[in-house]
């Protein structure tokens, strides 16, 4: 019993940090229509600045973690900035192999610079346990699973209470018509992008010290986090952040009573299986982000 | 004049071995070896082309079928003992056969769905390739896989492996031509360039991504088996979505769509890690740059500048 309950535990902190990722991901479809393949990456630079920040630096963990969101933040803006800019109104074909060409260079140079070994980042948290019962909850998961809902709520303020955000909204519902009223689609594009990648960044310093970073550990982090995307509807947010704690779940749950070495491909089969089943996605297609 | 010049073309390529050893002696094995990869790559980005260039669906998918089309054959071969004869189509049976199971999932997405499905469906299988050690040894490698050998041919030597290659290619390129051109080239062209269009002049498009999709998939396959003859050792790496990578530089290098851009495409990028002599990593870095900056800069690619570059000085 309490083996299952930390395996939801488990599979609570997995989805809040795919959630984090996937919601960065819903945004720049629903209101850009463009998928950043190279958003995963995204979470591993985010990673890896934590780990400079905390371990070449010394920083605190507030600091350290506040710091390598802030660079991803301004990462995002640069990447919207030099590339985005220039694909934002070419095909779908363009935009995607863009995007895919950018997380392999950034994969790449990620190796070239950190090397492959894995590194990690235990903070005094992360090995500090929690014990109720039999049950032992290291402190940093419980500060995962506080602080993600907190990030949600402080997105959800921003695209529903700000003028920029309001302006993402509006994008995502009708871009003609936005650029018809005089919404300057370049800048909410802009916003979209710090905001999306400021999610992955904010991912990568919460979840960091819980697990290992290495370069290529983009890749499979796009899939999963687009397989929740295409399972909560296209570009839809919340229904991307349900799905990811779905799929967050599935993959712990498989690895600790399946197979540890087949986690991986849960989450495709969970998206392959909800395309079949419900091509519009579980929570049906909406209109807007 | 045209067919003098394809004549001698064709014999210069037939010759090359010989040619090889009177230039460059000591160098010989080496220049054949990245002939010979130059053929196997161009082979397999026609085969990507297929369904990139022809039909318009941009699938990920494409090192899934190539390594169970190598994995199959080597596994045949090797545990099974089958003979390359055997190996060779089995392996091209099954890629295609993996191709028609996932094609019905997968062609219901569209446009960025179908690619990130089928980049699922790649990473799947080499997650299967690197976890499934009971049969494809996981990450100790397929290794002592049989040369080829159909009836008394053998084909050991450098020169044997470089004319199968040639011939690989040269037959994946008069498929490809065929495929492309008459009235089934038109109908993958109606469905890649307007899809509803297409389906009202009753030209259905599941079933010409289908035909192209698997087609790619079979040959792909039949180059994963002739590789790994080749090489004789197979690793779950090879599956690697980096391939999709090299794949996309080279037909968006050469010109996606057009028979001579990719093949000038897979010469470019197999002649030019050789000429820059890099460690893998900044390869696929600067890879990856060129990616971009010919898919922003120039999307027909070489072979469209080319063509242009002729048209100017007539």
């Amino acid at each position: 019993m309490e083996d299952l309950f930390e395996q939801l535990i488990y599979g609570l902190t997995l989805g809040s940090m795919y959630a984090m990722v996937a919601a960065g991901l819903a945004l720049m479809f629903g209101v850009v229509r463009l998928i950043n393949f190279a958003h995963g990456e995204f979470f591993m630079l985010g990673a890896y600045a934590f780990w400079f920040a905390y371990r070449v630096l010394g920083l605190p963990y507030p600091v350290a973690g506040v710091a390598a969101t802030l660079s991803m933040g301004l990462f995002g803006i640069a990447y919207q900035q030099t590339i985005i800019r220039v694909i934002l109104h070419r095909s779908w074909h363009v935009q995607l192999i863009a995007t895919l060409a950018t997380s392999i260079v950034l994969t790449n140079l990620a190796m070239i610079v950190f090397g492959t070994q894995a590194k990690e980042v235990p903070t005094a948290l992360a090995s500090r346990i929690l014990e109720i019962g039999g049950l032992r909850i290291a402190w940093h998961r419980l500060l995962v699973l506080a602080a993600c809902p907190l990030v949600f709520v402080a997105l959800w303020w921003f695209v529903h209470r700000t003028k920029p955000g309001k302006a993402m909204r509006a994008m995502s519902q009708n871009r003609e018509a936005c650029a018809v009223v005089g919404v300057d689609i370049e800048r909410v594009a802009l916003w979209t992008f710090a905001l999306g990648t400021l999610l992955a960044g904010g991912a990568a310093a919460l979840v960091t010290p819980l697990y290992n970073i290495f370069p290529d550990m983009g890749a499979l982090l796009t899939l999963k986090a687009f397989a929740a995307v295409i399972v909560g509807g296209f570009g839809y947010v919340k229904g991307a952040v349900a799905a990811a704690f779905l799929i967050g779940i599935t993959e712990s749950l498989a690895a600790g009573y399946v197979s540890y070495a087949y986690k991986d491909a849960i989450a495709f089969v969970v998206m392959v299986l909800v395309l079949l089943l419900r091509p519009q996605g579980l929570f049906g297609r909406r209109l807007g982000i | 004049m045209r067919p003098v010049r394809w004549t001698a073309g064709l014999l210069l390529l037939v010759a090359a071995p010989w040619i090889v050893t009177e230039l460059v002696p000591n160098q010989q094995r080496y220049i054949l070896h990245v002939l010979i990869f130059t053929a196997l790559y161009g082979a397999l980005a026609l085969s990507y082309d297929l369904v990139v260039g022809h039909v318009g669906s941009l699938s990920l998918a494409h090192p899934a079928f190539f390594g169970i089309g190598a994995y199959g054959s080597a596994l045949l071969g090797t545990e099974a003992g089958w003979p390359f004869a055997l190996a060779l189509p089995a392996g091209i049976a099954l890629a295609a056969l993996a191709a028609l199971a996932v094609g019905v999932p997968m062609f219901r997405l569209t446009e960025h769905s179908f690619a990130m499905g089928t980049l699922g469906v790649a990473l799947v299988t080499q997650i299967v390739a690197t976890n499934w050690v009971d049969v494809t040894r996981g990450p100790l490698c397929v290794t002592g896989i049989p040369k080829p050998q159909v009836g008394a041919l053998r084909i050991v030597t450098l020169p044997g492996f470089y004319w199968m290659a040639l011939a690989a290619v040269a037959l994946v390129a008069l498929l490809y031509h065929a495929l492309t051109t008459f009235r089934l080239g038109r109908a993958f062209h109606a469905v890649r360039d307007n899809e509803a269009l297409a389906a009202s002049a009753a030209v259905d498009p599941l079933k010409y991504r289908m035909l192209a999709f698997a087609i790619a998939a079979a040959v792909a396959g039949g180059v994963g088996a002739l590789y790994v003859s080749y090489v004789g050792v197979l690793c779950p790496g090879e599956l690697a979505v980096s391939l999709t990578v090299n794949l996309l530089v080279m037909i968006f290098l050469g010109g996606v769509g057009s028979l001579r851009g990719v093949l000038i495409g897979a010469a470019a990028f197999t002649a030019l890690p050789e000429l820059l002599r890099m460690a893998p990593t900044w390869r696929m870095v600067i890879y990856g740059l060129l990616l971009l900056v010919v898919v922003i800069r120039a999307p027909d690619g070489l072979d469209a500048l080319l063509r242009r570059r002729v048209a100017a000085s007539r």
